[in-house]
């Protein structure tokens, strides 16, 4: 008698506690899976790279290679602005509402990126680039993630053509981009003149972050670049 | 050749594909340069030129609109030069040394240079055309691509960092009374309108390869501490559970 109380006492203990230890455990490692995070994928190649090819006799051929077969996005190109430098982006499909700084070259001859600091999670225009509206592409990149998680442009994989874009200049002036073309380059193979160069008569915007993590080297290998032309300017 | 010197030729060879697989690799070959080309002398343009170098020839690309696009009923000519030699940089208007109004292409030099390469449109591209108006560039917009062959002292200059694009041609009803009257400080036979600059723009290095724009932080398994506690909890609950059961058939 006394050992069957015993032993049902001792199986309550241990019901409890294995219901408590797999409630608690079940609860963590749900929060962990909800604390996870990570960027959205961009497409490899969406859209095409040069929005009207009778625009601008200096379109690059070469530039709508290895396009989808999509048909290119309408709408007409703005008249180009003058040069006022960009002060904040938008981009509402995605959320993005940042204050834009100007950045230079790095010592290895690669576009500087914001560093650690308060600037860390701003986007950046490369400052040798036209401004936004001015005739051809102005390059504004930001970061996907950063040692303190998400960045400014964690979600610019959801971006798509036709999306908007708008940069508000110290003008005052906001130019609103149509965007084009998503592509997904691998830095080793970056073509530096379809992102940096290309139409250089229509006003032109490339937003510009990492992509393809490689776990094995613990770096991202791709860069995501949006193209996109401006298709009007409102103050 | 010292002969330990020759010993290592095979080793140096060897390391060449290296050395190559370890560059800045690019789908584009070549050091490229970019500029914007901003309006100079209250003139209404802009634009945009890239220079790309493989040895010692040049991709040139210059496209620009908003110039004024007629002269003496027709085409508006507008020389375009690299200039060089100057301090790499664009004219503003402290350089009027005569206070005319307008900044010459003279008063402009120790800004910019002199020319070292004229962007005609065919034929000669020395610094001896840089005033024919047969092969420039005519009217109010021009997307502009040519390859030539840059002289030493032009592949020098945008190697230092003190290439500058000026495109030439001013609207003759946008300069001053006394300005109108003047002739041209290049070409006598022409009014300082048609050499003038008009828009300028300072060539520099177009970024090389892509852009370090993250770091992975996101890209892992993140709240690595929470996985652990909880898997830890669920193997405490299995094994309470296993116990049980023993208990329970021991009974
Ligand atoms: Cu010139």
């Amino acid at each position: 008698m006394r050992n069957r109380f015993a032993a049902t006492g001792r199986r309550g203990a241990l019901t409890l506690l294995a219901l408590v230890a797999v409630a608690a455990g079940l609860v963590l490692v749900v929060v962990a899976v909800a604390a996870q995070q990570s960027a959205p994928r961009p497409p490899r190649a969406v859209g095409r790279i040069d929005p009207s090819p009778t625009a601008g006799a200096a379109a690059n051929p070469r530039a709508s290679a290895s396009a989808d077969p999509v048909p290119a996005v309408s709408g007409p190109t703005s008249t180009p602005l003058g040069a006022s430098r960009p002060v904040r982006i938008t981009i509402p499909r995605i959320g993005v509402r940042s204050p834009v700084l100007p950045i230079g070259l790095a010592d290895d001859g690669t576009l500087a990126v914001p560093q650690p600091g308060p600037d860390l999670d701003k986007a950046a225009w490369f400052q040798n680039s036209p401004t936004p509206g001015q005739p051809g592409p102005s390059i504004i990149e930001g970061h996907v993630d950063s040692d303190q998680g998400p960045s400014v442009f964690f979600r610019l994989g959801d971006v798509r053509p036709h999306d908007t874009v708008r940069v508000l200049r110290r003008d005052g002036v906001t130019a609103v981009f149509t965007v084009d073309a998503v592509r997904d380059f691998q830095k080793r193979s970056f073509p530096t003149s379809v992102v940096y160069g290309g139409d250089l008569h229509t006003p032109q915007l490339r937003l510009i972050t990492c992509s393809d993590f490689d776990a094995t080297i613990r770096h991202h290998v791709g860069n995501e670049v949006v193209f996109a032309h401006l298709t009007s300017t409102h103050r | 050749m010292r002969k330990s010197l020759r010993a290592l030729v095979p080793i140096a060879a060897a390391a060449v594909p290296f050395a190559v697989l370890a560059g800045p690799a690019s789908a584009d070959t070549g050091t490229s340069y970019q500029t914007t080309l901003n309006a100079l002398n209250h003139s209404s343009g802009s634009g945009m030129a890239t220079v790309t170098v493989h040895g010692n020839q040049a991709d040139v690309k210059v496209s620009w609109s908003g110039l004024a696009a007629q002269f003496n009923g027709g085409d508006y000519p507008h020389v375009q030069h690299i200039h060089i030699g100057g301090q790499g940089a664009c004219p503003t208007i402290a350089d009027d040394k005569n206070n005319d109004g307008v900044i010459s292409t003279t008063e402009g030099g120790p800004a910019y240079g002199g020319i070292g390469t004229t962007l005609s449109t065919k034929g000669d591209t020395s610094p001896k055309a840089g005033t024919d108006i047969k092969i420039a560039p005519a009217g109010g917009s021009t997307d502009y691509s040519r390859t030539i062959t840059l002289s030493n002292d032009t592949m020098q200059s945008l190697q230092a960092g003190t290439g500058v694009i000026v495109v030439h041609g001013l609207d003759p009803a946008t300069l001053s009374k006394q300005a109108q009257k003047e002739k041209s400080d290049l070409v006598p036979s022409l009014p300082l309108a048609a050499t003038s600059p008009a828009l300028c723009g300072a060539l520099s290095s177009m970024p090389s390869g892509g852009v370090a724009t993250g770091t992975g932080s996101t890209a892992g398994v993140e709240q690595l501490g929470t996985f652990a506690l909880g898997g830890g909890l669920l193997a405490l609950g299995g094994a309470a559970f296993a116990t049980r059961r023993r208990v329970s058939a021991g009974r």
